[in-house]
């Protein structure tokens, strides 16, 4: 179609609704007779629960019912093989906060002062919390086996990296920190379970995998799935942090079943850090080799991972510590060494960019090294070793479109690099890096030959279709998406198309907002769907005027015939004589990853994506070396999103992207003490950015149109984040001459290594 | 706990509450009164979501006694018509993401907007450094307010939607 | 949400109303609403009775007498930041009410209650879990301090801006009891006390600042902090320059906020060995969030620059 909203810079969409409260998010339901539930946590980093006296909260007016561990006896995990999460400990608790009882009472005031009520018996048992005392204390046992701490290994190597390290002309090494941060969206975790009389159980919650929740609800509570409905109302942001089962989706579920009555949890702040499944503490050890003339010969890269408490997305995040390190900039050969450890605190899980933006900061900050080692220009270093298009990576995984190059030109010249690098005076300095990202994971979570991504559309004669899509609204914009690629298809207005998502009853599966592959897969699957549709009224309209089917058209508002303009048949009227033609009006549509994405070793699955995204970044940062403060002046970010089918969308997730990764450089860390006690659970002391300390943001795209993507498309979620911290980082280095090889780069830190290279 | 029953006018309305001394104003909004727009992030002053007018000013719901209120005028994002310029101009800018920070941005927009007429970008970022938002990075939010005071916000654009067919309306002539 | 314990809310129409209600046991003020109820939400204070200052008018206005400029307690922290007078009689004071907090917590928040602000600590500001599994601490509910081993008087941090700012500029807090009216010094009102570092009695109320005027006096004030809004204070510094004579201030240390008096033998224009003076008698603890290592640098730093610009300040404009 010739005038098509895809790609043209629009509205955000359901923004209005959402802000007036047209549209509840999942707190600002409520039901009658509703009870408020709240979570015992346990004060110990590790201890055994001796015994549990609930007696005395029972008593209380208004506590209507209590739960405590051994109510759900299952275990949970969102890795099949992995499930080692109670709804409520039974044993013993891992961490602070991990939780250990549950009340329902009338109202929220009532929900705690049961839970003060609650007499648990604790015995102490030893902790790690943190990684030197998981490695170096493996009779804490915390694994599944108890002789050891260890969550997941993994060991990978590609190539000869032994001999190429030996044939190359220089060999760095490198030690890197990066502390863990948190997901912090601003709308905290919430559920809300009805259990009605017919003997359904209704589950509203926060979740952006609300067909993983479905699934563990049955398990955990050995329920029918055909007897559980879930339902994930809009989110107020997510990042990751809501992309698995959590305890209190189980016990409002339980509770709703045991009092029948409507349970809602709201999680606190000072809950969401307990929660987290934020991006893992990892200490990383890099050791880069190169050529003179700029080759890059091996990368061989030590992690260790701080998992936390519980495995979460842990064996995914080990491998995802090294498997992207195989994109953009290659080497000749590569190997990594990866172990996630348990540790006594909030268990770690995916955020923005799982697993890779760690690694991505250590060996961005290693290419700017070598570059300056070679007296090379960072950006003709990575010029020089970038994995091209339609090939496959050193670890096997397959390459179709690749915008690298291109990133990498657009942010060069307008961050005016040539020019300016080096020449900014002491204080002030641009930074480079890349990166790549993939567009949704090769595999579903659980093994099988489904679908990963389905859309079912529904056409009424009045002109509106609806689409029935189970991928989860989290404010990224992917029911705008879907509406948008149904109105281009089918020729009709936005304000035709209702998108009705993310309801197990209603929606066919999509398997969730996670590993960024909403516009790819479900994009895709909404497309073959509005195609379908569009072939019957063609036909229709074919059939009617008695041209042949290859000569009618969509176009907006009407379908018109090659060469006969005066023809149009209103879209309306097309979508009538396709049902007088065909029946009740419906399609289908969905979307399955081809075979034989990746590496045929154990692991090759992991990093292995239909696509690839690529971004560039440049940083520029000014200095105070008196007072060690970092500012952020400018970033240049350039995202090969393969076609930006939303533009404002698309540029916000790029914007977003570069803010979470500046704001994860300069200010965020997720600390926890060595009593086991999170540093500060709240929005004091976890200093998320205000307006005042962001910078400012330039987000470009380029479109390499993915042969295989929506209209070309492919992920912008995630990638843009990458590597805006190595940029950060590289510029500081061309501003003052310091290299930080710990996160975040707070002044303390700054000013310390200033101190240092004075010395 | 003792209900106090106070008036106070909410988004114009002369509304009659009865309240306990320990509830927020966040709290009767949202639980008792189900103004459901205005939000809760942390629920202690940390975050700004919970932004609404009180006699004109941006303050936090969250820490605002709402037996405090009693005789005031509250005015939340409820009170904000559909084809409002600055709506329009978050809704252009993208300038919200998730929406669960833009009610309370949006307050504080109104309320430095009644002030200052045309404010500078510098005072946009001042103004806007209390409500907390994750998804944007600020900079299309700073241009959408920017944009009201200046007068560039396109009107609605709205796609015209096609007049009924006959076959589904009126009778086809 | 975060419930507030149960109490009873007063709001007297009188001082005199307000100090009978004062009297009655486990009352506390509430001004702004901006420290008292995050704290009460986090288990920190349950008063009973909670006496609401927002009915008095007469604490509301900011007067210019010959001699003193006069701030009711209960003027908005934004009012004492954007007001002239303020600016011109008082510019470390308008200076440090404009880093408060938030725009919100400004408008919100007042300066009587500023400077009545509980202490802080990151052992103390925490919810009732945080603190019951860390087992308390001196300030609240146990008997440990956390921040120095085995201290037994609370090093909580003075954390309002206004505190240095209100002793550098030799302001004096008024003061109404059951006795009638009486004036302290600021230098006199904050004590070296955590669990309470000002000198009022529970049942009297902090009526006004008389901050005064003194002809080409200049005064500046500095701010440390992570963020450029929300955060409180990870050091506070007041300078006052009355032509070469030099009074500095520095704050959120411990519980009182420190005079240095290494500066007030020096010249003004002696900035150097004045930050010198800083550095060596303030002694930052890890009883605030921060960097303690970097804090204590940020002293030296943070005077001088305060300094400079009231300097610069007095300087005339060329």
């Amino acid at each position: 179609m010739s005038d098509r909203l895809i790609g043209k810079a629009g509205k955000r969409g359901d923004l209005i609704k959402r802000a007036r409260g047209d549209t509840p998010f999942t707190d600002d339901l409520a039901l009658p007779r509703m009870l408020h539930g709240k979570t015992l946590r346990c004060p110990h980093p590790h201890a055994r629960i001796v015994s549990i006296d609930t007696s005395k909260a029972l008593e209380i007016p208004g506590v209507i019912a209590v739960l405590t561990g051994r109510d759900l006896p299952e275990r949970f995990g969102i890795i099949p093989w992995t499930p080692d999460e109670h709804a409520l400990a039974i044993e013993t608790a891992r961490f602070v906060g991990d939780g250990v009882a549950a009340v329902a009472a009338l109202d929220e005031r009532t929900a705690v002062r049961g839970c003060d009520a609650i007499k648990v018996l604790y015995e102490v048992l030893p902790s790690a919390v943190d990684l030197d005392s998981a490695i170096t204390r493996p009779e804490i046992g915390l694994s599944a086996k108890k002789d050891d701490n260890v969550s997941k290994a993994v060991d990978l190597a590609f190539g000869d990296v032994d001999g190429e390290l030996a044939g190359s002309d220089v060999v760095l090494d490198g030690d890197y920190f990066f502390e863990g941060t948190a997901h912090v969206p601003i709308e905290p975790h919430c559920t809300l379970a009805q259990y009605d009389a017919s003997g359904l159980l209704t589950v509203w919650s926060t979740t952006q995998v609300p067909h993983y929740l479905h699934r563990e609800l049955s398990r955990v509570l050995r329920l029918s799935p055909t007897r559980i409905r879930v339902i994930q109302p809009p989110l107020g942001g997510a990042f990751g942090g809501k992309s698995e089962p959590f305890g209190h989706e189980f016990t409002a579920a339980k509770l709703a079943m045991v009092t029948g009555r409507p349970v809602k949890f709201l999680i606190s702040r000072e809950e969401e850090f307990y929660l987290h499944r934020g991006r893992h503490p990892m200490r990383l050890h890099f050791r880069l080799g190169a050529k003179s003339d700029g080759t890059l010969t091996a990368i061989d890269a030590r992690n260790q991972i701080d998992g936390g408490a519980y495995s979460s997305f842990g064996l995914v995040t080990t491998y995802y510590s090294g498997q992207l390190l195989s994109l953009p900039t290659a080497a000749r050969s590569y190997r990594f060494s990866s172990t996630r450890y348990f540790t006594n605190k909030p268990a770690c899980g995916p955020k923005r960019g799982h697993g890779s933006v760690q690694p991505r900061f250590a060996f961005e900050v290693m290419l700017d090294r070598m570059a300056e080692k070679l007296k090379l220009d960072p950006i003709a270093l990575r010029r020089k070793n970038a994995v091209g298009g339609n090939t496959h990576t050193i670890n096997g995984m397959r390459v179709t479109s690749n915008g690298n190059l291109e990133c990498l030109a657009k942010v060069e010249e307008a961050s005016g690099w040539k020019e300016r690098r080096g020449k900014l005076g002491f204080g002030r300095g641009l930074g480079v890096a890349s990166s790549a990202y993939i567009s949704g994971t090769n595999y579903p979570i659980y093994p099988n030959e489904m679908a990963q991504s389905s859309v079912q559309l529904k056409v009424d004669r009045s002109g509106v279709v609806t689409v029935f899509n189970g991928a989860s609204e989290i404010g990224q914009g992917t029911d705008m998406l879907m509406a948008t690629i149904v109105a281009d298809e089918l020729g009709l207005p936005l304000e035709a198309i209702r998108v009705v998502s993310a309801d197990s009853d209603l929606c066919p599966v999509d398997l969730g907002a996670y590993s960024s592959r909403g516009t790819f897969m479900n994009g895709n699957a909404c497309l073959t769907a509005a195609r379908l549709v569009k072939e019957k009224l063609i036909a229709a309209v074919a059939a009617k005027l008695e041209v042949p089917e290859t000569s009618v058209f969509v176009t907006r508002g009407a379908l018109c015939v090659r060469g006969r303009e005066g023809d149009a048949v209103p879209v309306e009227e097309a979508i009538q004589l396709a049902e007088a033609k065909f029946g009740a009006l419906g399609a289908v549509g969905s979307y399955k990853t081809p075979p034989n994405l990746g590496g045929e070793y154990r692991g090759g699955t992991i990093g292995a994506s239909p696509a690839y995204s690529f971004t560039a970044h440049v940083a520029e940062v000014k200095v105070d070396v008196e007072t060690g403060v970092v500012e952020v002046v400018k970033v240049w970010c350039a995202h090969d999103c393969g076609k930006a089918l939303l533009p404002t969308q698309v540029i916000g997730q790029i914007d977003g992207s570069v803010y979470m990764g500046v704001a994860e450089a300069l200010f965020e860390e997720h600390l926890i003490s060595p009593n086991g006690l999170h540093r500060g659970p709240n929005l004091l002391d976890y200093r998320i950015p205000t307006s005042l300390d962001v910078p400012q943001i330039h987000s470009m795209f380029v479109e390499s149109l993915d042969p295989e993507g929506p209209h070309g498309a492919k992920e912008a979620g995630e990638g843009p984040l990458h590597s805006s911290i190595p940029a950060v980082a590289n510029a500081i280095y061309d501003a003052v001459g310091v290299r930080l090889h710990a996160l975040p780069f707070s002044p303390g830190r700054v000013l310390e290594a200033l101190r240092q290279r004075k010395a | 706990m003792t209900l106090i029953p106070i008036t106070l006018t909410i988004n114009g309305d002369l509304t009659q509450v009865a309240v306990h001394a320990s509830q927020t104003l966040l709290e009767v909004l949202r639980y008792e009164l189900r103004l459901i727009g205005t939000k809760q992030g942390c629920d202690k002053g940390d975050c700004g979501a919970c932004t609404v007018l009180l006699d004109g000013e941006p303050v936090l719901g969250c820490l605002t006694l709402a037996l405090s209120c009693a005789g005031r005028s509250v005015t939340t994002v409820e009170s904000i018509p559909r084809a409002d310029p600055l709506l329009e101009s978050f809704d252009c800018h993208g300038a919200g993401q998730c929406g669960f920070c833009t009610p309370g941005m949006l307050m504080t927009a109104k309320g430095l907007l009644a002030k200052e007429k045309k404010p500078s970008r510098d005072s946009i970022r001042a103004a806007i450094s209390g409500n907390l938002c994750r998804c944007t990075g600020y900079g299309p939010i700073v241009e959408a307010i920017a944009a009201v005071g200046e007068g560039t916000v396109q009107p609605a654009t709205e796609e015209k939607l096609p007049p009924p067919l006959p076959s589904y309306g009126a009778p086809r002539k | 949400m975060l419930p507030l314990p149960e109490f009873t809310l007063h709001s007297p129409r009188t001082i005199d109303e307000a100090l009978g209600l004062l009297a009655k046991p486990g009352a506390m003020i509430i001004a702004g609403g901006t420290d008292l109820l995050p704290n009460m939400k986090q288990g920190l204070h349950q008063p009973e009775h909670v006496v609401s200052l927002q009915h008095l008018a007469e604490l509301r206005a900011i007067r210019v007498e010959q001699k003193v400029l006069v701030l009711g307690a209960m003027t908005s922290l934004a009012e004492v930041a954007e007001h002239e007078d303020v600016r011109k009689y008082a510019t470390a004071l308008a200076e440090a009410a404009g880093t408060v907090g938030g725009p919100h917590h400004r408008r919100m928040g007042t300066l009587g209650g500023n400077l009545c602000l509980d202490t802080r600590c990151r052992y103390y500001n925490q919810s009732q879990f945080w603190r019951s599994a860390l087992g308390f601490c001196l300030k609240k509910d146990g008997e440990v301090c956390h921040v120095v081993e085995g201290g037994k008087k609370c090093v909580a941090a003075a954390s309002n801006d206004t505190a240095a700012a209100a002793i550098a500029l030799e302001a004096v807090l008024v003061i109404r009891g059951a006795q009638g009216v009486r004036r302290v010094a600021a230098g006199e009102f904050f004590v070296a006390d955590g669990a309470r570092n000002i000198a009022i009695a529970r049942d009297e109320l902090l009526v006004a600042l008389e901050v005064p005027r003194v002809a080409k006096r200049v005064s500046a004030y500095e701010k440390l902090r992570r963020r450029g809004a929300i955060d409180f204070p990870l050091l506070s510094v007041a300078v006052r320059l009355d032509g070469s004579a030099v009074e500095v201030v520095v704050s959120a240390l411990a519980a009182k906020p420190r005079r240095i008096n290494g500066a007030q033998k020096l010249a003004a224009t002696q900035v150097e060995a004045i930050a010198e003076a800083a550095a060596r008698e303030c002694n930052p603890m890890p009883n605030i969030d921060g960097d303690v290592a970097w804090r204590k640098q940020m002293v030296r730093v943070m005077v001088k620059r305060a300094l400079v610009r009231a300097i610069g300040a007095a300087q005339p404009s060329t």
